[in-house]
């Protein structure tokens, strides 16, 4: 049976809980009476895959069975989330494989002999061929990537971009070319958490900087509360308009996919676990685990990491129009991953992992680290905050001044540079973004080499400002504290220092909440 | 290499000590209403009463227990006579205020009959985990009984008929204050359903020496006292509801026997005043405290020796 997710107090019978800091983990020992946040455990996985895919695309919501859809002499595009989603990266085979399978299957049958794949990236790096082959698996990959049918979306090619018009608020809606003419667009979604999925899909996936630019900006973001919740978020209703508005030019098929919580494979099943349920194998693990982080050389760490590929399990699907679709994946995610919590508190404790959507087989440099934590994992909530306006934000994490030049390029000047004149998100968006998200080095980079386009260090930036705006206060556990300064933070070395240190803004006695997250959790604040 | 060994070190003294090695492990309060039902494992004892097992418990009772029973408490064993009159096997059904129970009154047994008698254990405690489990049927001959009332590998009907004598505390579960409890019906069901006598075992002092949450008896050989009783046999017809009290009523008699004199305890019984041995209804902390004082032995009651000693 799958225990729901529930909010523990600590007492003096809790062991030391986990806290993932980067490229490793640390058993803190909480204050008594600290609120710790458990995700709900996987719920029971769909035990036929392949009958589940086809069940959903022979009975879609709302729309005609894909069979139907598909006829000799169309052109049809199908295009599927690239490799930010799922984290970790599934373990083979990816559930988009397995349904881009069988939706070529259906267009074979059909007698479709013109389909492009197309990786929806937006402004994300250019995944390489074998990054491409662990999602759309062998054969698919086999069949299309030596002809250029398999690629990855490209924003900035003006030619193959088709401006489609403006929505009523006179956002540019301006996507794939290929995509906006095909008589079908199969989109094939894995909906890890509640920000994903829906016109969140095509409309951003497949879009340019033009476009992107009315929903990825710091007025947008510092009010959408919170970006996990589309309803209330302002990035995604500005998405739904442009949604609605392709919706009125091109024939979409979305297929929407949920996950269970299976975040870490064997050996790392402990991490999954509620604490005082160790057991011996368990302790034995983590302590084994501790011991040979301790000695790894880094790359060898970083390499330890990065090569978990998660053994999620398929939690549903469900196909065919894009709304209606949506409201059930979203009803799905909220099964898996919502957790009750009674009012706001002083302080949030968050420990920031090895892995976020933008450092999938590369480095998680400070700015990224900031993303996830007073991004993603802050906007894990529904209704409001965990935190109450005015309190403070700690955060664990090494943050190491490591940036990958191969893949993020223009984050090594978004932090010598930008971040040293300011680091307030408006102020940087109005003086900055635009030198960023022209400059012709890193257009360059972005479409031939596998670099993230230059704007996107602006727009991990932008993803904290709700976070930023709220709390008044953010100190980073184990960081690196020139590093947390030029971030415009406090770093200090232990749970107790920060707590001293945050004591100037939320007073000596707090109440204090920790998210334990990964798994994944959103945190219904009431 | 230094920071790596000590670091190691204090992760390990970190973990011992959230973990509570050695002991068993608790759940956070608030995380309570969360634990998962306990899974009834069926776990096969009958290795434990073949020969090899047999010859393993001799030398783990008599080369280990009894002389750490013996630095650690001062045993008075009363009433063994009982036992030379009947023939085996018998339910021994005892009162239950510690785990200090269980070595007592199986090392206070002739040896002959230590030998043939195996012991009840609830399954949701001692068997949890295979080491416990193995540990506990090695030691002490024990066998998992369901106290929810589910099935076991081994039911306690089988061991009497394989003729082995049985140790159960009808409590079902250790005393909270050190007085007697609730007795349920399964030692009385036992023996009318199986037509052996029960022996009434009583003993004082567990308590006070190693009560609930202790791991350890407390320093300074606390005096404990065990008296078997006259055996019962269920009545022809007897119902295990009419049993069971006679059984509590014969466990409280000796109790108050060990308190006072056999005579004096045997006028207050024909009388019906045995002291209620569920203690008075007092405050919680007077019940613990009169429980907690030492077990007084009357020293002309000391078992008489030929040489002072």
């Amino acid at each position: 049976m799958t225990r729901p997710g529930f909010v523990l107090e600590v007492d003096d019978r809790t062991p030391p809980i986990v806290v993932h800091e980067g490229e490793g983990f640390r058993l803190e020992n909480f204050p008594l009476g600290t609120r710790v946040v458990y995700p709900p455990e996987s719920l029971p996985s769909v035990p036929d895959v392949d009958g589940a895919i086809r069940d959903a695309l022979l009975n879609p919501v709302d729309s005609d069975p894909l069979p139907e859809r598909l006829f000799a002499g169309m052109r049809l595009t199908i295009a599927f989330d690239d490799l930010s989603l799922p984290l970790p990266p599934m373990r083979a085979p990816d559930i988009r494989q397995r349904i881009i399978e069988q939706v070529l299957t259906m267009a074979a049958d059909a007698g479709v002999d013109d389909v492009h794949i197309v990786a929806a990236n937006a402004l994300h790096r250019r995944m390489t061929p074998a990054e491409l082959k662990h999602i759309v698996g062998e054969r698919v990959f086999r069949s299309f990537h030596p002809q250029g049918l398999l690629y990855n979306h490209d924003a900035e090619d003006r030619d193959n971009l088709l401006h489609i018009g403006l929505t009523d608020k006179g956002e540019d809606v301006e996507i794939n070319r290929r995509a906006a003419e095909s008589d079908l667009l199969v989109y094939v979604n894995v909906n890890l958490v509640a920000m994903d999925g829906g016109h969140k899909s095509v409309p951003i996936g497949l879009a340019s900087y033009k476009s992107l630019k009315h929903h990825h900006n710091s007025q947008t973001m510092v009010r959408s509360h919170s970006f996990m919740d589309h309803t209330k978020s302002h990035l995604h209703h500005s998405a739904w308009r442009m949604g609605r508005l392709l919706k009125e030019h091109l024939n979409i098929f979305q297929i929407e996919t949920t996950l269970d919580n299976n975040v870490f494979p064997a050996p790392y099943e402990f991490l999954m676990k509620r604490e005082w349920e160790w057991s011996v194998k368990d302790q034995a693990s983590m302590l084994a685990m501790r011991r040979g982080l301790a000695v790894a050389p880094k790359r060898m760490r970083h390499k330890m990491f990065h090569d978990l590929r998660a053994p999620y399990g398929l939690t549903g699907i469900h196909a065919g129009d894009t709304e209606a679709v949506h409201e059930r994946t979203i009803a799905a995610v909220h099964r898996q991953q919502m957790v009750e919590v009674q009012g706001q508190s002083d302080v949030l404790v968050m420990g920031v992992p090895f892995l976020g959507p933008y450092n999938v087989n590369s480095t998680m440099n400070p700015i990224l680290a900031t993303c996830m934590g007073l991004g993603y994992y802050f906007n894990s909530y529904r209704n409001q905050p965990v935190v109450r306006r005015g309190g403070a934000v700690i955060l664990y994490h090494p943050l190491e001044p490591d940036f990958s030049q191969l893949h993020h390029p223009s984050y090594v000047d978004f932090y010598e540079e930008i971040l040293a004149e300011s680091t307030d998100p408006a102020v940087i968006e109005e003086k900055y973004e635009q030198q960023f998200a022209t400059d012709p080095w890193y257009i360059h980079l972005y479409r031939t080499s596998h670099a993230y386009h230059g704007v996107h260090p602006f727009y991990m930036w932008y993803w904290a400002a709700h976070a930023m705006d709220h709390v008044d206060d953010v100190i980073w556990v184990g960081g690196n504290r020139k590093v947390a300064q030029r971030l415009g933070f406090r770093a200090a070395s232990t749970l107790a220092d920060a707590l001293e240190m945050a004591s100037g803004t939320v007073g000596t006695s707090p109440s204090i909440t920790y998210l334990h997250n990964p798994p994944h959790l959103i945190a219904d604040v009431h | 290499m230094g920071s790596f060994l000590k670091d190691g070190v204090a992760d390990v003294r970190t973990v011992a000590k959230g973990w509570r090695w050695g002991r068993r492990s608790m759940v956070p309060r608030s995380a309570e209403a969360f634990v998962p039902p306990a899974r009834t494992t069926v776990f096969p004892t009958d290795w434990s009463r073949r020969r090899p097992a047999r010859y393993a418990r001799e030398v783990a009772q008599k080369g280990a227990l009894e002389p750490l029973m013996r630095s650690q408490v001062r045993r008075r064993v009363e009433g063994l006579d009982v036992l030379a009159r009947i023939d085996g096997p018998v339910i021994f059904a005892a009162n239950h205020a510690s785990h200090l129970d269980t070595p007592l009154i199986l090392l206070s047994l002739p040896d002959e009959w230590r030998r043939r008698t195996a012991v009840a254990a609830a399954a949701d405690y001692f068997f949890d985990t295979w080491w416990r489990a193995v540990g506990s049927a090695i030691v002490f001959n024990t066998f998992p009984i369901d106290r929810r009332g589910g099935s076991m590998a081994t039911t306690p009907g089988e061991v009497l008929g394989e003729g082995w004598s049985l140790v159960i505390f009808p409590e079902g579960t250790r005393s909270k204050d050190g007085w007697v409890g609730r007795f349920q019906l399964g030692a009385a069901y036992l023996a009318v359903q199986h037509g052996v006598p029960v022996v009434p075992v009583a003993h004082r002092g567990t308590f006070a020496a190693m009560p609930r949450g202790q791991g350890w008896p407390s320093p300074g050989r606390r005096q404990l006292t065990v008296r078997f009783g006259e055996p019962l046999h269920p009545g022809e017809g007897e119902a295990a509801r009419d049993f069971a009290p006679r059984i509590k009523d014969a466990v409280s008699a000796l109790l108050d026997e060990d308190r006072s004199t056999w005579w004096e305890a045997r006028r207050r019984a024909a009388s019906g005043a045995t002291p209620d041995p569920g203690g008075p209804a007092i405050a919680e902390w007077r019940r613990v405290w009169e429980q907690t004082e030492p077990v007084g032995v009357d020293p002309t009651a000391a078992p008489l020796r030929p040489w002072r000693r």
